[in-house]
């Protein structure tokens, strides 16, 4: 159709202007220009960001930490002495929700981060040795994928035992590495594939063709190729760490008391919640924060990266990548 | 058939009456079918038709004002190359451009207003009375439901009364009118079990179910092989003498018009430039837009002595309303004249019905030379011109090169069932400053060949030897090295074959950080580089996406031109670009050849390209070469069958010539180098073969035909006597002079009276 | 045809049997059900113990190769899962628990499904309409809300609606009331229990299913073939629900393999919400309890599950989808 590459004589003066300032707008720039003109996104990110400030120097502006009791209120309304009110055992709730914030914001970035890492080496290994190694590996992938994660979670953290990991380590990171390895599955078979079609393309033929050694193809061509996808897969996997810490929490098999976490938070109050209501609803509402603020800045990253997305209507034409 | 159907065609005309109705016609006549006839007589007639699209970049005024009748049974060809709103145009008329396209003009079907039309209103006539051919046959039909289920589909729309059978009847009879064999049984098959040039036939089919009057085919043979497009373009003409349909050919090819359309619109930039009878627009061509179309197209029927004619620049970017001629910054001839004011379509003196755009159309007589007008570069001379071939040094040798792909079926226990043979026993070999060139079908082994070739690897069955190194002798880490220095690749796609995150810079500095250059010296010859494949050093900072592609095939050559090698393989360098384009390409490669000595092993699908610039030729077929020779004689004296029939397939941009030719039609598609037959591999299509008595045709279907030169009493029964030489010819068939099978022969020759 | 399912059949197999057997050596090495016993009153001693868990098959003192050993011998000569630490057979209670899960999940697959894929095909048809965006957005909340909360949240709106309503509409716990007479009234009890699980379970899973089978359809209501269908006289509407519907069925019915084993997680935390005796729940019961090989018989259930589920998906592809249709 169209062919919208083409230049029209009225604006090559303007490209002859240009040219003696070698404006040749970088790619991360543009990325960069069109993730901030989404509102939604920068949103996201601002709200994001709060979080991750008041989890770490919100216990400045209180007195009270997440195992001090006040016996002279108990189960109290928010109030300006506590603000987001105390528990039936009189513990501010403010200040759990310092500590809760934190551990959820900490295993979210340290699984999200962590995962992509394996997965993009994994899904490259893959891709790059093919044939038997890939097989395998293939295979061990998937099996991982049937292994229901719930019951290893579970397994792994009532696991009552002198010699268990239970004792060694804190039920946060034992869940971190649980999560972990249970979280990287679905990224490395995308990477995989997304990898075995540039493999495929041809400037990576022309690459191995002028005897660029493999080493370098895979650095030089592969990887920021696929970068694109590694960033989405970040904090898509940082929401997804987020959500399955609550919902182990919840469920009693993530994160034990003393330590705390917003599963934790919600979980505990369930029961109060019609006695008691803040102290479910508070945890609840930041929960949604953090998870909202993800997804809206992993929209607008999606748009960023995407090449086809400036067009109005071309935005809904988004393939689903081959897997 | 003829295409001089009468004005009114009756659908229960039989076939031979038609064709035996008097051929050629006066001049009047001619003069009138085409052009601003009275819109009275025209079945279709549009009139100032104008698409806009919104874009991000702002309105893009798709097709600025285009005008045209059509009368019944006649073609017309709209002639442009991308984004020059052809397609846009018979989508317009079709009423299939997105709800947000704003239509303006008139488009009367049989004085019927359809412009503006709802939805639900046109579909009344689309199918019925409007039918249309679309480009990709791969992905036209739906996957999921059968053949036979979307033609009875396109009966049932418009004839609910009918009855299940009769419509099953009428799909099976329409099948077998396009040409699938045992039609009743292929209803049941779905599109993935039919090949690109039997799903294009299908969409044929869907068209003329309803026995339209208006057939539409947009690049209906683009995705094809030369020898399916010559089959579909014959169904194409035998649909429209048994419906009578009068038909617009939409096509950037100007062979593929040449014979079979009465009227042409050149168009450029949305609008036409030019229209008028065939005749008219090939050899009198008025706009030096049509006029650099026609110098830009290589013939594969002569051989040439001059350059190609490149048409610099590219079109005009549609979103800002062209102040002056569109092509001005593209023509050579423009003066001031032509930046104030597009000129509007004006008659030709001395025509009634040829129009062209220009200012300077009076002046464009018969006798300028396109080449002057273009600046058509000189002839470049290699240094080699004139040493003999045999005195060359070898920088290419194959032997006997095999790729033999096993062929697995089984669950858990693969077994083997078969064998591909992709390449099956390759011989030849490149000298110094010569091009040689493999040509053939889709699925004859070409790009395999070059793969193997490009691996360079000790295991491979048979020996390549680059520059004195061999496979087989060391092909080691170090010989691999030197020899990537020897030989280089260019790519068919030219945006694939450059990394989207590389700046052009990054792109060719690769292959000299490769080879261990300094970064000073880099940076030298990259600017070398770049001036050297034309294109301005001061982009190197550029992404690929900011160039044309005609710009970013440069930049691939350049690419493979940075480390000095010998030779350069070329996978169908340019059959991913415009015509206009495609032209300055293959002047560049010829430029670079004679300069820098280089040799040249290309690919290629469009023998008239092979012609231009290749010196010698090898025709594959099923993993095999089938004949090999120097190019002129290979084309101008094909002997094997399979040759003989690939050139005559291939459309040349002359009417006269089209007209007067008889075509071979291959039977059916290339047969998949599984069922290989044990003797000659051809025998399944072969029109030779097909004529021989039964005693003769033993030999073909036991013996394999092995690859000769011309005998000498043959040779010297037919050809001059001055070869003193041997002649550089050889082919593999035992029966070169048969006679050819009468049913594989098409000819259209109208040659009547008129005929200029 | 066949064949094929076969083959994908037997690398199932092979793969439960991996992933089972890496349960079991897990579980058998973190889970210690002797510390349970020791809490008891009056407290065992440390040889009662061993002695009470070795006559279950329990034998703490084995090492845990061993124990794997036996018990994947007791599997595969005699299909017996082994003993729970309070002498239960996991074979029986299995059983007894396979079909409440089952009925559960049973209802709800359908529904996520139906309801999805008809929504999506709803708001495709009214893009960027407000429709559209309601349902697209309820979809992406879905999305962040992690199961058990929003289990949780159905069962507090049902309380709320019984406690509005004066009555008990809704049951928000267990699966029957015991001691109904069989006849209507146990069918209504049945219901009132069934509902507020299945609404849950539902009404969480058809979020990915709307938003999957959206994208898909606009993907293809451009595709040529549409246009195809157009050229011969279908109105626009008409090729996109003959056309380009059905194809973009395609991706869906390879979903399920995910969806299956995916409500099936959904259903651990539906039953521990709505006190369901089924599976789940007694999967995490087990695990709390410190029994081993009710632990790895709940795992090698899930498992089963994920390879249903990828079978059927490779099933309702073929369904759909003639060019996978093996010759």
């Amino acid at each position: 159709m169209t062919n919208l590459n083409a230049v029209d004589p009225a604006a090559v003066a303007e490209e002859a202007h240009l040219e003696g300032h070698e404006v040749v707008i970088n790619k991360s720039t543009i990325i960069l220009r069109r993730f901030l003109r989404n509102k939604t996104a920068v949103a996201g990110l601002i709200v994001f960001v709060a979080l991750t400030i008041f989890s770490f120097i919100g216990g400045f502006f209180t007195e009270w930490d997440k195992s001090k009791i006040d016996p002279f209120s108990i189960g109290m309304a928010p109030s300006s002495d506590h603000f987001f009110g105390t528990s039936q055992a009189g513990i501010d709730l403010y200040a759990q929700m310092v500590e809760g914030t934190r551990v959820s914001i900490l295993i979210g970035l340290v699984v999200g981060l962590v995962s992509v890492l394996v997965a993009a080496v994994y899904g490259c290994t893959m891709a790059y040795f093919g044939g038997k190694v890939d097989k395998v590996m293939l295979f061990f992938l998937e099996a991982l994928i049937m292994m229901p994660a719930l019951l290893v979670v579970a397994v792994a953290t009532n696991g009552g035992g002198g010699g268990s990991f239970k004792q060694a380590l804190p039920s946060w990171l034992l869940l971190t590495i649980v999560l972990l390895v249970f979280s990287w599955m679905g990224t490395a078979r995308l990477i995989r594939s997304m990898s075995m079609s540039l493999m495929s393309r041809d400037f990576v033929k022309a690459a191995q063709f002028m005897g660029v050694p493999a080493r370098r193809i895979v650095w030089r061509h592969l990887v920021p190729n696929i970068g694109s996808l590694l960033v989405l897969d970040i904090t898509r996997g940082v929401t997804a760490a987020i959500l399955a810490e609550v919902t182990f929490s919840f469920i009693g098999i993530g994160i034990k008391v003393p330590d705390v976490s917003l599963g934790v938070l919600i979980g505990g109050a369930t029961s109060q919640v019609q006695t008691y209501p803040w102290m479910f609803w508070v945890p609840l509402g930041a929960m949604f924060l953090l998870t909202g603020s993800l997804a809206m800045m992993n929209d607008g990253l999606r748009d960023a990266f995407d090449p086809s997305s400036s067009s109005v209507g071309k935005a809904k034409k988004k393939k689903k990548s081959t897997s | 058939m003829s295409r001089e159907t009468s004005p009114e065609p009756s659908e229960s005309l039989p076939v031979s009456a038609v064709a035996a109705s008097p051929v050629g016609r006066s001049t009047a006549e001619r003069l009138h079918v085409a052009g601003l006839h009275a819109p009275g007589d025209a079945v279709l007639s549009v009139r100032d038709l104008n698409v806009r699209f919104n874009s991000e970049n702002g309105v893009v005024h798709a097709v600025r004002g285009v005008d045209f009748d059509l009368l019944p049974g006649k073609t017309l060809g709209i002639v442009g190359e991308s984004g020059s709103g052809k397609s846009v145009t018979s989508m317009a008329i079709m009423g299939l451009l997105p709800e947000t396209a704003e239509v303006n003009g008139s488009v009367l079907l049989k004085g019927k207003e359809l412009l503006g039309l709802s939805d639900k209103a046109m579909c009344k006539y689309r199918g019925k009375e409007l039918a249309m051919v679309f480009q990709d046959p791969l992905s036209s039909l739906t996957p999921v439901y059968t053949v036979g289920n979307q033609i009875v589909e396109a009966l049932t729309v418009h004839n609910p009364t009918m009855s299940k059978q009769a419509k099953e009847v009428r799909a099976a009879e329409l099948l077998g009118m396009v040409g699938i064999p045992s039609p009743k049984d292929r209803l049941k098959a779905f599109p993935h079990e039919f090949s690109g040039g039997m799903r294009q036939r299908v969409m044929i089919a869907i068209a003329i179910a309803n026995n339209p009057r208006v057939l539409i085919a947009d690049e209906p043979t683009t995705a094809l092989d030369v020898t399916i497009q010559a089959q579909v373009l014959e169904v194409l003409q035998k649909a429209q003498d048994e419906t009578g349909a009068a038909v617009v050919m939409i096509t950037h090819d100007l062979g593929v018009v040449a014979g079979i359309a009465d009227d042409i619109l050149v168009m450029y930039a949305g609008k036409p430039v030019e229209a008028g009878v065939v005749d008219d627009i090939y050899y009198n061509p008025r706009m030096p837009y049509t006029m650099g179309l026609l110098g830009a197209v290589p013939r594969v029927d002569i051989s040439e002595k001059s350059s190609l004619i490149p048409i610099e620049g590219m079109p005009p970017n549609l979103v800002h309303t062209p102040t002056g001629c569109s092509f001005a910054p593209r023509c050579p001839l423009a003066g001031p004249e032509c930046l104030t004011g597009e000129p509007p379509l004006r008659k030709v003196p001395g025509s009634s019905a040829h129009q062209a755009a220009c200012v300077k159309a009076e002046a464009l007589g018969g006798d300028v030379d396109v080449h002057d007008i273009f600046h058509a570069p000189p002839v470049p001379v290699s240094n080699f011109a004139g040493i003999p071939r045999e005195d060359r040094k070898t920088v290419l040798e194959l032997r006997d090169v095999k790729k033999h792909f096993p062929l697995m079926k089984g669950a858990l226990l693969k077994r083997r069932i078969g064998t591909v043979k992709a390449v099956d026993g390759l011989s030849f070999d490149i000298r110094e400053g010569e091009c040689f060139a493999i040509v053939g079908e889709s699925g004859s082994g070409k790009t395999t060949t070059l793969l193997e070739i490009m691996e360079f690897h000790k295991d491979q069955d048979g020996e390549v030897v680059i520059g004195g190194l061999s496979n087989k002798e060391a092909a080691d880490s170090k010989t691999k090295f030197a020899m990537r220095k020897e030989m280089q690749m260019v790519f068919q796609d030219p945006t694939g074959a450059l990394d989207p995150r590389f700046t052009v810079y990054e792109v060719l500095a690769e292959p000299l950080v490769n080879q261990g250059m300094g970064k000073s010296d880099i940076k030298k010859r990259i600017m070398e580089l770049m001036r050297l494949v034309g294109l301005q050093p001061d982009h190197v900072n550029r992404f690929p996406n900011q160039f044309s592609g005609g710009q970013r095939q440069r930049i691939g050559i350049a690419r493979a031109l940075a480390v000095n090698p010998k030779l350069v393989v070329l996978d169908e360098p340019v059959s991913a670009l415009d015509v206009s384009v495609q032209a300055g390409v293959i002047n560049l490669l010829d430029k670079l050849r004679a300069e820098l000595g280089l040799s040249y092993l290309m690919v290629a699908h469009d023998l008239a390209v092979v012609r231009h610039i290749s010196d010698r030729v090898a025709v594959m077929y099923l993993g095999k070469i089938v004949e090999v020779g120097e190019v002129g004689r290979v084309f101008d004296n094909p002997r094997h069958p399979y040759t003989r029939a690939l050139l005559s397939a291939i459309p040349v941009p002359d009417p006269e010539v089209e007209r007067n030719r008889e075509r071979i039609i291959l039977e059916g598609d290339l047969p998949t180098p599984l069922d290989a037959p044990t003797g000659c591999n051809f025998v399944t299509r072969c029109p030779v073969y097909a004529a021989l008595p039964e005693a003769k045709k033993q030999k073909c279907l036991t013996e394999e035909p092995p690859l000769e030169m011309i005998s000498a009493s043959r040779a010297a029964a037919q050809l001059e006597a001055e070869t003193s030489t041997a002649l550089d010819q050889r082919f593999a068939c035992f029966f070169p002079d048969g006679d050819l099978d009468q049913s594989s022969l098409v000819s259209h020759a109208s040659a009547g009276p008129h005929a200029p | 045809m066949f064949r094929y399912l076969a083959k994908r059949g037997i690398t199932y197999v092979f793969m439960i049997f991996l992933t089972t057997s890496a349960g079991y050596l897990l579980a058998v090495s973190t889970l210690k059900p002797a510390l349970l016993e020791q809490e008891r009153i009056p407290r065992p001693t440390p040889e009662q113990v061993v002695n009470s868990l070795s006559l279950k098959g329990l034998n703490p003192e084995l090492n845990p190769w061993e124990r794997y050993v036996d018990w994947l011998t007791g599997i595969v000569t005699r299909w017996d899962w082994g003993r729970s630490p309070n002498g239960a057979f996991i074979n029986a209670e299995f059983g007894d628990r396979v079909w409440i899960s089952t009925r559960l999940f049973l209802a709800s697959i359908i529904l996520t499904l139906v309801i999805g894929v008809a929504l999506g095909v709803y708001s495709a048809a009214r893009q960027y309409k407000f429709s559209d965006r309601a349902i697209t957005a309820y979809s992406y909340l879905a999305y962040i809300v992690p199961a058990p909360i929003a289990y949780f949240l159905v069962q507090l709106a049902a309380i709320n609606i019984n406690d509005t309503l004066g009555k008990r509409v809704f049951f928000v716990t267990g699966i029957s009331t015991p001691g109904m007479d069989p006849g209507w009234a146990q069918f209504v009890d049945m219901v009132a229990h069934y509902a507020v699980p299945t609404i849950a379970i539902t009404l969480v899973g058809w979020g990915s299913y709307q938003i999957a089978q959206r994208q898909y359809l606009l993907d293809n209501v451009n595709a040529d073939f549409v246009r195809t269908a157009r050229a011969k006289g279908l109105t626009r509407n008409q090729a996109i629900s003959r056309h380009a519907l059905r194809v973009s069925f395609i991706p869906v019915a390879q979903s399920i393999a995910f969806t299956i084993p995916a409500i099936f997680a959904g259903g651990f935390f539906a039953e521990k919400i709505f006190a369901w005796p089924g599976v789940g729940s007694w999967s995490i019961d087990a695990i709390s309890q410190q029994d081993v090989n009710a632990a790895t018989a709940t795992l090698a259930y899930g498992s089963v599950i994920f390879a249903i589920g990828a079978i059927l998906a490779d099933f309702a592809t073929t369904l759909v989808d003639p060019r996978v249709r093996v010759q």
